[in-house]
């Protein structure tokens, strides 16, 4: 053993050693089902059928192209990312403010912590509870709705309903994850700042617009930009939900990959919507970053 | 113009106390210096005064009103931090206009205000400059506009010139003491830097443990220190000390001190049996002949200069003593040496290190 230390250490290799056993883990968990992805996309694979796999060249994409409910998946998908991260957002930025200028509130951690137990939930138990809360018989929703209202909606089952239901329950789950960006990037703001603000009794409009945002929006944009890819792949809270429907009302791009792979085992299709699902994760990346640096480079 | 008064004020953070039972009034219209050593409390008195921290008793006055209550936007003061705030995303006109657009003054007023600010602190040329384009010191006078332009009735200066560089740092001086000598305004300024307070105030709180030492003019505060304290703590270096033997003779008080070739007589009885003498480096006389009233040394340092004066450090009677001469003596010195310290200079304290007020009155004959 030591002899092989000595040996990489001479040529200087011990820190690519070192880097050798999650190298191995990254190429075949990450890398290789990538390409292998990648490949299948060009591909006729139906895995019912135990046919040969056959080369389709770009039909898959175009096949994907034309298809009608992709396109409306899309859209109802990108609706989603802009209304769930938006109102997370804005929320999650209101209640950070608040919980930042309320230190000295007492039983202020235990309202953190309880604000914060959505987000370590897991999916698919909140996708549960919400179809409990929002059923038309039994749930909690429709009981006061009824008690004080004198209404009944069924929430996930109405067409009308169910898309803002899910939207909801999404805001619910995530807003504390900006809540927590928004503490953090309040906290990257120099305290005298803060403080000089107060003397020359600035509004908190010009607080927040010449001490917070340019020192704290590196985490803002962060937060807003895993929010919208993670908003993107939402899968399987909704799916516990409503499983895409009533109709298609709540099928989003992810369940629509999902039921290509899973429901239709029409893998090779699948594949070419998960690539694109991936480009499409990827220019959102592009256009953030490019925001974030638009300034630096003009300077 | 307003005074500020604090009243039995006491803060306690956790496990320390950054001050405790505070008594002073801050005179009207004048700069007050709050000097010590890092931990005494200064920061944190001024801050209380600013309302960005809360006293665990005690009552602050701004003349005649009780200001405890009040926020810190609603006391109506200025303040210049020792981290240079700018307001970033607009330009240097903007930043200092900005604290005014709430106030109601006419816009030309406004406009008069923040000109004639910008032309006190020779920020004309970078006024329509971004503030993100400035350097530190820039910044830092930005900053002094800014709590300026708005003609509050308290300043507040923490440190505001600890964070620059070095050669910015005299402009910087400079431009306060210009400043400071136009307004009308009460001034309380922080800092820990002597030299800093001896040029800008008009008086000196001297601060140790929360407590206030000595409060008075700079010149007096450094030539005539209430405790040593004071005096080891103002000068570069400090005061020398050392012990004297105080003995009753003939109905008179005499002291026998390691560096007075003989006795020492006090112009008033003092009956502690130990005296602590001290004297500053450059009220020392130093001699390479020896004179009357000098006593023989030994040089074992002679290397630092400090603002163009030789420090040396001389060894008397196993007493080692520091005395700061002009350059030129300073480096034609040798070994042996003879010191001559004046009597009229030396301050006398207790074993408690406050001042005793009494004189020597010469050598006991004989």
């Amino acid at each position: 053993m030591k002899g092989i230390a000595k040996w990489l250490h001479e040529r200087n290799l011990f820190p690519y050693a070192l880097l050798v056993p999650v190298l191995i883990f990254f190429i075949v968990w990450n890398i290789l089902p990538l390409l292998w992805m990648v490949g299948l996309s060009f591909y006729k694979y139906d895995i019912t059928t135990g046919e040969p796999l056959k080369f389709l060249g770009m039909d898959n994409y175009q096949a994907i192209f034309r298809d009608h409910g992709i396109w409306q998946a899309l859209s109802k998908t990108f609706l989603f990312v802009i209304l769930a991260v938006g109102l997370e957002t804005i929320l999650g930025m209101a209640l950070g403010f608040l919980f930042w200028g309320s230190s000295k509130m007492p039983g202020r951690r235990l309202a953190l912590t309880l604000l914060f137990s959505p987000m370590i939930l897991t999916p698919v138990a909140a996708g549960t509870f919400f179809r409990l809360i929002y059923d038309p018989v039994f749930g909690i929703a429709n009981y006061y709705l009824e008690a004080w209202f004198g209404l009944k909606i069924n929430f996930l089952g109405d067409v009308k309903w169910a898309y803002p239901a899910v939207l909801m329950v999404d805001i619910w789950m995530w807003t504390p994850f900006m809540i927590l960006m928004t503490l953090a990037a309040l906290g990257s703001v120099p305290k005298a700042e803060l403080e000089a603000a107060q003397v020359d009794r600035l509004p908190w409009i010009r607080r927040l617009w010449h001490i917070v945002l340019p020192h704290g929006k590196f985490i803002l944009m962060l937060g807003i930009l895993l929010r919208t890819i993670d908003a993107f792949k939402t899968m399987d809270l909704i799916y516990t939900m409503t499983s895409g429907g009533p109709g298609n009302a709540t099928e989003l791009i992810a369940i629509s990959l999902f039921r290509k792979a899973f429901e239709a085992f029409t893998m090779g299709n699948a594949s070419a919507l998960a690539i694109i699902s991936l480009l499409i994760a990827i220019a959102f990346t592009s256009i953030y970053l490019y925001i974030l640096n638009y300034k630096e480079r003009r300077a | 113009m307003l005074s500020i008064k604090v009243v039995n004020l006491s803060k306690h953070f956790k496990n320390t106390v950054a001050i405790r039972q505070l008594n002073f009034e801050f005179a009207a219209s004048r700069v007050t210096c709050l000097l010590g050593p890092s931990g005494c409390g200064k920061t944190t008195l001024l801050r209380i005064i600013a309302g960005l921290e809360s006293p665990t008793s005690g009552d602050i006055y701004f003349g005649d009103e009780r200001v405890n209550d009040l926020s810190t936007s609603r006391r109506n003061i200025g303040m210049v931090f020792q981290y240079p705030v700018v307001y970033r995303g607009i330009s240097v006109y903007r930043n200092i206009e900005l604290p005014l657009l709430r106030e109601k003054i006419p816009a030309s007023e406004r406009k008069k205000r923040v000109t004639d600010v910008i032309d006190l602190l020779g920020l004309g040329e970078v006024a329509d400059k971004d503030i993100t384009q400035l350097d530190n010191a820039s910044r830092q006078k930005v900053a002094m506009a800014r709590a300026i332009a708005r003609q509050p009735k308290i300043i507040l200066f923490d440190e505001p010139i600890t964070n620059v560089d070095t050669s910015s740092k005299l402009v910087l001086k400079r431009a306060l003491k210009e400043v400071m000598q136009q307004l009308k305004q009460t001034i309380i300024y922080v800092t820990h830097d002597q030299t800093e307070a001896m040029t800008l105030a008009d008086q000196i709180v001297l601060m140790k443990d929360g407590e206030i030492v000595q409060c008075d003019e700079p010149r007096k505060l450094y030539l005539q220190p209430e405790s040593t304290f004071g005096g080891w703590f103002l000068g570069n270096p400090g005061m020398n000390f050392f012990e004297g033997e105080c003995a009753q003779a003939e109905g008179k008080s005499m002291v026998k001190a390691p560096l007075f070739p003989a006795p020492l007589l006090l112009d008033e009885a003092y009956t502690g049996d130990r005296i602590t003498i001290g004297i500053r480096p450059e009220h020392i006389k130093v001699a390479a002949s020896p004179s009357a009233g000098s006593v023989r040394g030994k040089v074992v340092d002679n290397l630092i200069t400090i603002g163009g004066q030789r420090l040396l450090t001389v060894e008397v009677n196993d007493q080692r003593i520091k005395a700061k001469v002009d350059h030129k003596l300073g480096s034609s010195l040798r070994d042996q040496v003879w010191l001559e310290l004046p009597l009229d200079r030396i301050m006398l304290f207790d074993r408690d290190g406050s001042r005793i007020h009494r004189k020597f009155a010469g050598f006991r004959a004989g």
